[in-house]
């Protein structure tokens, strides 16, 4: 039914490339292309940054231009992955684009009523798809500078405001958000990543609400972590779990199970300043690890995406910096070393120089068992004229408080590490990637801010939906031809949380081995898809296939190659 | 009989005996403060290195000494707080904010790089205000290449070639061994500004003085992008600047 369908889209669309010649594992030519079809999918909208009013509007504008972000999700469970793209402005709506099977997409956000959430008190920043009551329909979480909002699905398409009696009601600058079952009770918890401290940015009572330092600031928000307690309502553990004392700026949050024990364990992207990992204690609670793993640091961390990039069964770590003519500060890939030490390898393998990063995402877009990273960028693409110069005076004049907003000119129409071009790195399957961004045609220069990885047709490729701020997202269609072979999994948690976060699979075909973590969320302002994606190249079969659900059980399936797969905990393949 | 000599010799060879007195003193912490280095004992190191630099602020080769040794102990905010006091009671030693500047610029490879902005400003107004005490080769040749290490969006590039042009005009025969770090310095000038074919001639004209230099000869070897890869590469701010100015002794006299 599913490749009935898929092969009547790809029919339509006239872009059936599917396993015509299998990649062979590890080439290091390229084939992979992909096409804009935003325009031709019906997705005609744009995002807008928030407008402030009074003295400090520009710069404040200035320093929370993100809020683009797109959530993948199938919300009414048809077989075909949705969008929840999200709007910052006053008033703007938030957007969700119900898959219409066919290449297009039609915003049905109003009548579902998910479209508000951007009022006078609150700015919509990030979103997220997730099951939080196990009930088989995906809820959405809209994460805002304010208080969030969390929608219940009701099915049919509607959906339900039901913040108020669920306990999310701290006030927080919240731009990140994801989804795990830290504590594995079978139900998803939330872990908040906050920008600011919880200061009310559109009613400023003091203006020292920007970072103290800017290699190592102590005034950010941290992060909050909500525990789920199966009713329907969230309790705040932050304190408990050991999460209290991160006062960095953080930008990203994102989740695995690093150290191979069966618990996620989370690292923290933060701005102007230091990163964190923290390992978990199986116990509710978790330890800082950074010193030995990582050590500190001093970047402006903006991303945190988690794959095991070369194939040695060991989860590792992508970060992106900002790297541009005036600052070189690398992104991060920190190679898992397998004994609780991460090296960071950017440089050797390639990954270094994205431009002023944002949302990397992690995903194998020619199906050659390889995943490959595309990376976007680009800050503020304005008039000629560049922020830096004026910024330059202010960052060096002795004893300036870089806290206070008054402190900062007001960037006006000057354009600052904007217009660049977005990064497409193939892995190459020999521990390096080489950047294929122009080739790939995904080589834009908008403003980038959220990646969405997602099988939008069901052809086996992944697509890439790309967010930008004040600009109009990017939708891009994989149409490389001679692709290898694939599986999807759509894994169904019965013990575990029905959407199998945190369920990790394991396979073997073509002598090679492989693992992907199912996640909740990780990657800037972007969820990717809750299928779990393969490439094997030119395997003709899975020799093995393990999937290692949160809830602790260990299944061992047979699954058909170039399909989607549903899998239930328990039950093993659906048919 | 003996004809005595006017007060103002004798007030001279006064100064001079206690010049020397205090020249003997610094000498001698100098070489104390050496040997506990040397021995690792940093702390009896620095101390009396730093004595040595306080009885004699213009001496190069103590604050260089001092300098490398922080440099190896990570002492970086001490030996910037050191110089700032110093300066204090000796605004006018062109050579003690020359080496004020470098303990900034020392510092700047272990700074997060919004730091590193603020160190290499701070450093670059401590470089200018020694060429305005005392231009010389050095002073010129210092902030000249200080030039060079900010971003081209800043546009510093050209006053950097032009301190270095005037460096390399005091540069007189017969030739020191370290002149040849102002043409490597100026080449790469030209370079950031696009003269190209200046920046070739520049390094050409120094291979003729110093036809074994290696960082010449690497330069000439490479053009085009593979040239100006190079050239930035060496610009890291990660990376250390060489500030031991321990070559203008060992190889200059």
């Amino acid at each position: 039914m599913v490749r009935r369908t898929m092969i009547g889209f790809c029919a339509a669309l006239g872009l059936c490339f599917v396993s015509l010649a299998p990649a062979a594992l590890g080439g290091s030519g390229t084939n992979i292309r992909f096409e804009d079809i935003t325009a031709k999918a019906g997705i005609h909208i744009r995002h807008h940054i928030r407008t402030y009013h009074g003295k400090n509007a520009d710069v404040l504008r200035m320093f929370t231009g993100g809020g683009a972000a797109v959530a993948v999700g199938d919300y009414d469970n048809d077989g075909y992955e949705d969008l929840f793209i999200t709007d910052s402005e006053e008033g703007q709506p938030n957007h969700l684009f119900r898959n219409n099977h066919d290449g297009t997409f039609t915003d049905v956000a109003q009548e579902a009523g998910v479209a508000g959430g951007n009022d006078a008190s609150n700015i919509v920043s990030d979103a997220l798809w997730f099951d939080y009551d196990n009930d088989g329909l995906l809820d959405l979480l809209v994460a805002r500078f304010g208080t969030p909002i969390l929608y219940h699905n009701e099915g049919h398409g509607r959906f339900r405001d039901v913040t108020a009696g669920s306990g999310l009601n701290k006030f927080g600058n919240t731009i990140a958000v994801i989804t795990f079952d830290y504590d594995n009770d079978g139900y998803l918890d939330l872990l908040f990543g906050n920008y600011f401290q919880p200061a009310n940015l559109l009613d400023l009572k003091d203006p020292h609400v920007l970072p103290n330092n800017l290699d190592g600031a102590t005034n950010g928000g941290g992060v909050t972590l909500w525990h789920n307690m199966g009713n329907g309502t969230f309790e705040d553990v932050t304190l408990k779990a050991g999460l209290g004392k991160v006062t960095g700026w953080t930008l990203d949050v994102g989740h695995g199970d690093f150290n191979n024990d069966g618990l996620q364990d989370i690292y923290l992207a933060c701005d102007f300043g230091t990163d964190h990992m923290f390992l978990n204690n199986g116990d509710g609670t978790f330890r800082e690890v950074t010193e030995k793993a990582t050590g500190w640091d001093t970047k402006k961390g903006m991303n945190v995406d988690v794959a095991d990039y070369n194939n040695d069964g060991w989860l590792d770590i992508y970060v992106t910096n900002i790297y541009d003519d005036y600052m070189k500060e690398c992104a991060m890939l920190w190679q898992n070393m397998g004994d609780g030490t991460f090296t960071d390898v950017s440089q050797e393998v390639g990954v270094c120089d994205t431009g002023w990063g944002w949302a990397a995402k992690f995903g194998d877009f020619d199906n050659d068992g390889w995943q490959d990273l595309f990376v976007v960028n680009g800050l503020r693409s304005a008039g000629p004229e560049n922020y830096l110069t004026i910024l330059l005076p202010m960052i060096t004049k002795p004893g300036v408080d870089f806290s206070d907003v008054n402190s900062w000119p007001d960037i006006g129409n000057r354009s600052w590490s904007g217009f660049q071009k977005k990064r497409l790195f193939h892995n190459l399957g020999d521990g390096t990637f080489r950047e294929i961004g122009a080739d790939a045609g995904v080589d834009n220069d908008r403003d980038g801010r959220g990646i969405g990885v997602i099988d939008l047709d069901n052809d086996g490729l992944l697509d890439l939906v790309q967010t930008n701020a004040d600009q109009s997202p990017i939708v891009y269609h994989n149409v490389s031809q001679n692709t290898g072979n694939w599986i999807e999994l759509k894994l169904i948690g019965t013990k575990s949380n029905r959407d199998g976060i945190g369920a990790r699979v394991k396979v073997q075909a073509g002598g090679l081995t492989q693992i992907r973590e199912l996640d909740g969320g990780n990657g800037y302002a972007g969820e990717s898809s809750r299928r779990i994606h393969f490439g094997i190249g030119s395997a003709p079969k899975i020799d093995r296939l393990q999937i290692h659900w949160p809830s602790g059980r260990l299944e061992q399936l047979d699954v058909p190659i170039n399909r989607i797969s549903y899998v239930e905990e328990g039950r093993g393949l659906l048919k | 009989m003996t004809k005595r000599l006017p007060p103002l010799l004798i007030g001279f060879f006064l100064a001079a005996g206690g010049l020397s007195v205090a020249a003997a003193t610094a000498d001698a912490e100098f070489r104390q403060g050496m040997a506990a280095v040397q021995a690792n004992d940093f702390a009896t190191g620095l101390h009396y290195l730093e004595l040595a630099i306080a009885d004699d602020p213009d001496n190069l080769r103590y604050a260089s000494e001092y300098r490398q040794a922080v440099i190896r102990h990570k002492e970086f905010d001490r030996s910037i707080d050191f110089f700032g006091k110093l300066l204090v009671s000796h605004p006018a030693s062109a050579n003690l904010h020359l080496n004020y500047g470098f303990a900034y610029v020392d510092k700047i490879p272990v700074a997060g790089s919004i730091t590193q902005v603020i160190l290499a400003n701070t450093a670059l107004g401590e470089f200018i205000k020694a060429v305005d005490l005392q231009p010389s080769w050095i002073t010129y040749y210092t902030r000249g290449a200080s030039y060079l290490f900010w971003p081209k969006i800043f546009g510093k590039a050209s006053l950097g070639v032009a301190d270095l042009e005037k460096a390399l005009s005091l540069q007189k025969n017969p030739a020191k061994p370290y002149y040849v770090r102002t043409y490597v310095a100026l080449g790469d000038g030209y370079c950031k500004l696009d003269l190209l074919d200046r920046a070739r001639a520049t390094w050409q004209e120094g291979l003729r003085q110093f036809p074994n230099n290696a960082q010449l000869k690497d330069r000439l070897s490479l053009h085009g992008d593979e040239l100006v890869k190079y050239i930035e590469n060496g610009f890291d701010p990660n990376k250390r600047v060489d500030t031991d100015l321990r070559v203008i002794w060992s190889e200059g006299r």
